[in-house]
């Protein structure tokens, strides 16, 4: 059985998760299942084994709090136009060679943690609110090796009314997969790739099962859009393959394609080709209408379109890995203004300084 | 109107710079720009070539249009000293290294040179924590001297003057009489300034951080270095530019992270500031040196930046600008001008040149580079 202890909350349990059962203090975070013990942290470097229960290393230390607009995480179909409180913490599960926050997310934990925040769930939501914030959204690493602490946040956002969304890469267990619905009602699922080749040598993971199984999962759970980055020559030969199976899942999930931004090991990497990546995704559309195709400035297909008559609904203008921000929504609620055609959003659009004043 | 053509690498788009709407029309003007932008992708802001860029796609622009007036930043070494932990011998080296491209630059180019260090950096000693008062603490990505304090309590006060890394809180109203004669909205400026001692930086809510080795060094005086004259302040600098464009054509070429004790040229220490008051490389800095007159309330350090971010926000490709920065230097100085250099969206909107190249980079991501075209004859 796995305890949760947090600096601040001595003790504290989830009750949700008090049946997951573990042997000799093996993970069940995430499907890497590390053996913990001896001061052993696992591949995240964020767990370890403590008198008989696996505590968090560094509970309520934040990288990141800052103000956001939700187009940016990218979230396109969860309340347009609203301001997001983008929380992260250290660490990850994956070993992607293009990581954009390596040097957050790749570093041992220990040694950024001098320039993290350290916030308790209660200041985190104040903080939130503060900044006029509509919701909080996980970011910058993967929430699977912080849950513990946003178990917290959770608690506390729930109570403020406030929604919690996330990015993920979902190589979590069934059990944690279940917990990240309960923390989170909102997930953008990194689906890096379908090939064991390309997993082991760009993501450092033996299989994208447990990912395909987990997009199955949480899209019954809560609204899921997916991104793909597109690496020439190593994944773009799969996008239609990820695409069927996006549709298969629900052809009306949001899907966005990134152009590689190469970074990190791949720095050196060639800049994908954008019009070959955008001939290839055309066809695509007609059986998984909102196909997004950017992280790169200027994107032209970045705007929803109608499934039903082709007409444009919601306008955004993509800053790359500045920040996609929204222009425009020209249907009335979750309506096409053309035709009536519903476009499923979680939500409705939110004014962008609608949270001002709520501290 | 002007224009802005991104180009994120084989490939390549012209947008309204105001509205962020899409532009067909290619001009030869427009082209002849595209072209250098295709020819010279930006390598990022830490590769050993970043400076070398900004010679390379400046010596092209010049033969393109032929101005009278350039602007140029060289940042590589301020980014880069930012975040590495370096020797004394490898930080000569950096500043050997640009001091190399500003020589290739004046050689090839025939411009004489006016050169301007906007700051020392100095080791970075600690974090002062101000994420957990009352009230809410901001500050900008690069500053590490000065924070804004909005709606702070009583207790958050007390605890403030007890922090010995703190070296001073200005209340608003006396911000705003420390430069009461330079105008300017200052209706941004937030409820206390917060001043840290030399070495520190507010840990502020704010993105993920990079680890920092390096922050700006008091900077009382910089170095401006002109064989035809000198000033005694940072706003002087305008005028000794215009005073002389007319028989010689003048490069005012930025160092970045340079400041009285290691600029390698000789040079004059002019004030960089008022007071207690001293520019940190930033918006504000540059806009001084640009329009002649102190902007320290324009965008100041620590105001609600997000506030102003809703939709349809203008200038969508400039961040935080809301509008193009009237009476600039390039814009007044009644002769052709372009601006090049790796310091973003500073580029296209402090010197008000007619043609300016500059990287896309953000927090250190590379995305390519952004032309603007302001009002151009021929765009």
């Amino acid at each position: 059985m796995i305890d949760f202890i947090s600096r601040d909350q001595p003790g504290f349990q989830n009750p949700a998760y008090l049946d997951i059962k573990e042997v000799f203090m093996q993970c069940a975070y995430c499907e890497w299942r590390c053996e913990l013990g001896d001061g052993s942290p696992g591949v995240c470097r964020m767990y370890i084994e403590e008198k008989g229960a696996i505590r968090e290393r560094f509970p309520n230390l934040w990288s990141s709090c800052i103000p956001s607009r939700v187009e940016s995480v990218p979230f396109y179909h969860a309340w347009p136009g609203s301001r997001c409180l983008v929380i992260g913490t250290a660490g990850c599960n994956f070993r992607c060679r293009y990581c954009s926050n390596s040097f957050v997310a790749k570093q041992d934990p220990a040694m950024v943690r001098e320039g993290m925040i350290e916030l308790t769930p209660k200041e985190l939501i104040r903080r939130a609110k503060q900044l006029g914030c509509h919701s909080i959204v996980f970011n910058v690493n993967e929430p699977t090796v912080s849950l513990p602490s946003l178990l917290g946040v959770a608690a506390e956002a729930r109570e403020a009314g406030m929604p919690m969304g996330c990015l993920t890469n979902a190589y979590t267990t069934e059990e944690s997969t279940e917990m990240l619905g309960s923390i989170f009602s909102f997930f953008n699922i990194g689906l890096k790739g379908l090939s064991d080749t390309f997993n082991r040598d760009y993501i450092g993971i033996p299989s994208a099962g447990p990912v395909l199984r987990n997009i199955r999962t949480l899209a019954k759970l809560g609204h899921v859009e997916v991104t793909t980055p597109v690496i020439e020559s190593a994944n773009d030969n799969e996008l239609e393959d990820i695409a069927r199976f996006l549709a298969d899942v629900d052809p009306l999930i949001p899907w966005h394609v990134f152009r590689l931004l190469p970074e990190d090991e791949m720095k050196e990497a060639r800049y994908p080709d954008i019009d070959a990546i955008a001939g290839a995704l055309e066809t695509i559309r007609g059986y998984l209408p909102h196909v997004y195709f950017h992280n790169f400035v200027g994107s032209d297909w970045v705007n929803t379109v109608c499934p039903g008559c082709g007409a444009t609904v919601i306008e955004r203008f993509s800053l790359g890995c500045g920040g996609d921000r929204l222009i425009s929504c020209h249907g009335r609620g979750n309506r096409c203004p053309s035709c009536g055609g519903e476009i499923r959003l979680l939500g409705e659009k939110v004014a962008w300084n609608a949270g001002e004043g709520r501290s | 109107m002007s224009l802005a053509i991104i180009d994120a690498r084989q490939w390549q788009r012209v947008f309204d710079l105001r509205t962020g709407a899409g532009v067909e029309k290619r001009t030869p003007l427009l082209k002849m720009v595209m072209d250098i932008q295709s020819r010279r992708p930006y390598p990022g802001d830490l590769d050993d070539s970043g400076n070398r860029w900004v010679t390379d796609t400046a010596l092209d622009l010049i033969e393109g249009y032929d101005p009278s007036f350039v602007f140029l930043t060289y940042a590589r070494q301020f980014f880069i000293g930012r975040y590495s932990v370096l020797t004394d011998g490898e930080w000569a080296g950096m500043v050997s290294s640009v001091f190399e491209e500003v020589n290739r630059f004046v050689a090839r180019s025939g411009f004489t040179p006016l050169i301007v260090g906007t700051g020392a950096m100095m080791p970075f000693a600690d974090f002062i924590d101000v994420t957990r008062l009352d009230g809410l603490v901001l500050s900008t990505h690069w500053s590490a001297r000065y924070a804004g304090l909005h709606e702070g309590s009583a207790r958050d006060l007390d605890y403030l003057a007890a922090r010995p890394e703190i070296e001073r809180i200005v209340s608003r109203d006396d911000f705003r009489r420390l430069f009461s004669d330079c105008g300017g909205d200052n209706s941004r400026i937030p409820e206390y300034l917060l001043v840290a001692r030399p070495g520190y930086m507010f840990r502020t809510v704010g993105g993920a951080f990079r680890r920092v080795r390096r922050v700006p060094a008091p900077a009382y005086t910089i170095p401006v270095s002109a064989e035809w004259g000198g000033v005694s302040s940072i706003t002087g600098i305008r005028r000794l530019v215009a005073e002389e464009i007319h028989r010689r054509k003048i490069a005012l070429i930025v160092v970045e992270g340079l400041g009285v004790e290691d600029f390698p040229w000789s040079h004059q220490g002019c004030e960089n500031g008022r007071d207690w008051f001293y520019y940190e490389p930033s918006d504000a800095q540059y806009l001084t040196l640009t329009t002649g007159r102190h902007q320290v309330f324009e965008y100041p350090t620590g105001y609600r930046y997000f506030q102003e971010d809703a939709e349809k926000k203008e200038y969508p490709l400039s961040g935080y600008f809301t509008s193009i920065p009237e009476n600039t230097i390039a814009s007044s100085l009644g002769v052709r001008g372009i601006a090049v250099g790796n310091r973003s969206m500073l580029m296209h909107m402090a010197p008000g040149a007619d043609i300016s190249i500059e990287c896309f980079a953000r927090n250190l991501f590379n995305q390519g580079t952004m032309a603007v075209l302001h009002g151009t004859e021929g765009i």
